[in-house]
């Protein structure tokens, strides 16, 4: 009979090869070039590629978009070639996740880059993390959502994705034009303290201006059953509510779903950020009024574009990114494409309303720029 | 029996878990660059003992109440609903910073919390722990006296702490900050430092609590009763031992454990958000007991134990992050997953039958050596980096042979018995 203590040893020794063969999923298929040498004051030098790594504040399809971008850049920039990798990875919609996570970033040999889209922009620890990367040399950058620019600008070196606030103005000047005699309505979204959220709800309610009233602003922390709870009981305690704000990708099909099944789409209009895949079919059976689009394609391409140029000190994609950088004013800030996507027909918003900056789509059209990227979200 | 071989035969549990420990360790430090250097290696044992002691102090807590023939499944939630006090507390005692208004009613100001006087964390604290000790009375209460299973009265807790925390939370920031919100930021310097310099403290506190459960269990009578009672209630409850007053005890313990780690865990985030914070920590300060030696039926484990096991799957935890360098977060569940049920397993092999014991009996174990052979197979595949199809019909095969050999081994065996 095994003894149960050499039974244990047994186990852990199984687990144990188990971790070996893990490791062998760093493995790069093609070899390390002298290109991806990493500048002073990089870590300790390991023997394999360099790797570029983005970190997400959760798991959305809004980031297999930005996956999808970031791997393009990886190919071609060509950048395996140049002895570097890039590793995608997923947070959980949690603080400490990417506390968590960031401190194995500062003890792996081979990080050179992060992008990271911070889950709480005012988070001290969060921010001593991504301080102490930079002090190790490891090039620190924020996509998609930022740090809190006043407080902490300094534990990254520049912010690139949807100039949030921009973003939520032209949802609410859409806002508007389907509405011109105003609405009352909420916002659903799964961190209202995140600074994204926080500036596309501002930038809504100066863009659609007087004559809308905020019902509730309502978050889920990520739980799509909470998100989909959330819109049912403010349609219950307010049926006066006559439209529904999505602010982060998942929620709007949810908004969808119980506006569908209560069968109050006459009563209600359906405004959102982003293309889930879910929110462009919605929208193909009338059943979403407008879509406000980031490019998280572009700020995964971009992203990894500009990590590997502070790594390898490359001046002119730097400069041609961030022209007038300072961590002060906007120099520090690349803001990505912004399109407003509205049904094929008999939508009352026309290109005219905004500015330079923001692209207008019609459903079918987007449909076929994704096509074109293989993408069946954005 | 000679002294040597005694200490062996008692602790074969914890020596067993020790020198598993040491392999992964030891396994991790070849292969991860983060051992080879010294501010890697200090680094890395600043983290896994940081991070097994704040879920071992729960996990002790958790012990108890298995050894004493419970369950608690509240811890979680707690943890969630302790930080959310602790935080509010601490928001409310904090005086106002001028610099800020609230953008509703500029008369008011947010609370400043960079830099705190000592006494309010202190207060904030022993509210938090007073307001743990009524949970855990609240559960002996619906345990003993309304009489429903240990498992429902703190699964009921499980759902509705967190609740109660989610609205706690928006009328606390709403009183302080002129606004709901779902989370609390706190800024000290001296709270937050546990994520940093101050990582020894969570450490010092998990030994210290250990040190006093062991006295607890070991050296009192109390202790003894606890083992009583978790290895059959009425026999305990007909030899003249008071129950419920273990019970409330246990629950007590285990709650104020959650409570204490709900507190260090805000801190070492630096913000709470009850909507998440220690969403299914329950599950793994069970998982820490019961790798670390505790039997679910009640009367069996040691804090020795326990502390090992939970070291041994923080150090498991902790290699999966520095060895698995592409999509660590996902392996972390299936190597974890994997290792309770083989902990769990190979001490099932201390009952009668051990290895002799068929495993494989019937249509039942015919089905399980396909399956044990097809979950092989895919693990293999997922962790190959290259001819994933290959390696993971290979491992299939290959178990395949040896699990259906083991089945026809036993098979031949039961026919011999019965002839």
């Amino acid at each position: 009979m095994i003894a149960p203590n050499a039974a244990r040893v047994v186990a852990a020794s199984f687990v144990a090869l188990f971790l070996a063969a893990g490791s062998g999923c760093s493995k790069s298929p093609a070899p390390m070039a002298p290109g991806g040498a990493a500048p002073a004051g990089t870590p300790a030098a390991s023997s394999g590629p360099k790797r570029i790594v983005i970190l997400t504040n959760g798991p959305d399809p809004f980031w297999d978009t930005c996956e999808a971008g970031a791997k393009a850049a990886e190919r071609e920039l060509k950048l395996t070639e140049a002895g570097f990798v890039v590793d995608f990875q997923r947070g959980d919609f949690t603080d400490k996740k990417q506390i968590d996570m960031l401190k194995q970033y500062t003890l792996a040999t081979d990080i050179v880059g992060v992008g990271i889209s911070v889950f709480g922009p005012q988070n001290r620890n969060l921010i001593e993390e991504l301080r102490k990367l930079q002090s190790n040399g490891v090039k620190v950058i924020t996509i998609d959502g930022d740090v809190d620019r006043e407080k902490f600008r300094d534990a990254r070196y520049a912010y690139l994705g949807t100039d949030n606030l921009v973003g939520g103005q032209v949802l609410g000047k859409a806002a508007k034009a389907l509405s011109p005699d105003g609405a009352k309505f909420a916002f659903f979204v799964g961190n209202v303290g995140a600074a994204n959220a926080k500036d596309r709800m501002a930038g809504f309610v100066e863009g659609a201006g007087s004559g809308f009233t905020e019902l509730s602003r309502l978050d889920d922390g990520g739980d799509r059953a909470k998100a989909r709870a959330n819109v049912e009981s403010t349609l219950d305690q307010h049926a006066d509510c006559t439209m529904l704000a999505g602010i982060w990708a998942y929620n709007t099909p949810q908004i969808v779903s119980v506006v569908r099944d209560r069968q109050i789409r006459d009563k209600v209009k359906v405004v959102c950020f982003d293309a889930a895949e879910a929110s462009i079919r919605e929208m193909g059976e009338g059943n979403v009024d407008v879509m406000v689009v980031q490019n998280p394609y572009q700020m995964g391409y971009e992203g990894v574009k500009l990590l590997q140029a502070l790594v390898a000190d490359d001046q002119s994609v730097i400069s041609a990114m961030y022209p007038n950088y300072s961590q002060s004013g906007t120099g520090d800030i690349y803001s990505t494409e912004l399109r407003v996507v509205v049904p094929d027909t008999g939508s009352t918003i026309a290109p005219t309303l905004f500015g330079e900056g923001t692209d207008y789509f019609l459903h079918s059209q987007f449909l076929e720029w994704l096509k074109e990227r293989g993408l069946s979200s954005s | 029996m000679p002294p040597v071989s005694d200490f062996f035969r008692k602790n074969r549990n914890e020596l067993g878990l020790a020198a598993a420990v040491l392999i992964v360790v030891a396994m991790t430090a070849t292969l991860s660059g983060a051992y080879h250097t010294a501010a890697g290696r200090t680094e890395t044992a600043r983290i896994i003992f940081r991070e097994a002691s704040m879920l071992g102090i729960f996990a002790l807590g958790a012990a108890v109440v298995i050894i004493a023939g419970g369950i608690d499944l509240s811890a979680g939630s707690l943890i969630a609903f302790s930080g959310t006090i602790f935080f509010g507390v601490v928001i409310m005692l904090a005086p106002d910073d001028p610099g800020t208004r609230w953008s509703s009613d500029p008369q008011h100001h947010f609370p400043q919390t960079d830099e705190l006087a000592p006494w309010i964390p202190v207060v904030a604290l022993l509210v938090t722990l007073a307001i743990a000790f009524l949970v855990g009375s609240f559960h002996t209460w619906l345990i003993t006296v309304i009489e429903l299973p240990p498992f429902v009265a703190t699964l009921a807790s499980l759902v509705g702490l967190r609740s109660l925390a989610r609205l706690l939370i928006q009328d606390i920031t709403a009183l302080e900050y002129g606004q709901r919100q779902s989370t609390i930021t706190i800024n000290d310097e001296l709270l937050t430092s546990i994520s940093r310099e101050s990582w020894w403290v969570a450490c010092l506190i998990w030994l210290v609590l250990s040190a006093a459960l062991w006295l607890l269990l070991s050296r009192t009578i109390v202790g003894r009763h606890l083992y009583a009672m978790g290895g059959n209630e009425e026999a305990a409850r007909l030899s003249g031992i008071r129950t419920d007053r273990l019970k409330w005890l246990a629950y007590c313990i285990s709650s104020m454990t959650a409570g204490l780690a709900g507190v260090l865990y805000a801190c070492y985030i630096g913000t709470t958000s009850p909507a998440t914070d220690g969403m299914g920590y329950e599950l793994n300060a069970i998982a820490a007991a019961v790798v670390g030696g505790c039997s679910l039926t009640g009367g069996i484990g040691t804090i020795a134990g326990v502390m090992l096991g939970t070291l041994f799957l923080r150090v498991i935890i902790d290699s999966v992050a520095k060895l698995f360098r592409s999509q660590p977060d996902l392996f972390e569940g299936l190597v974890v997953g994997m290792l309770v049920v083989l902990a769990v397993a190979f001490n099932q092999l201390r009952g009668a039958g051990g290895v002799r014991k068929p495993y494989f009996p019937g249509a039942l174990g015919l089905l399980n050596v396909a399956i044990v052979s097809a979950l092989a197979g895919v693990m293999t595949a997922l962790t190959s980096s290259d001819a994933k199809l290959r390696n993971g019909l290979l491992v299939v095969g290959g178990t395949l042979v040896v699990l259906g050999s083991r089945a026809i081994a036993e098979r031949l065996a039961s026919r011999r018995s019965t002839n």
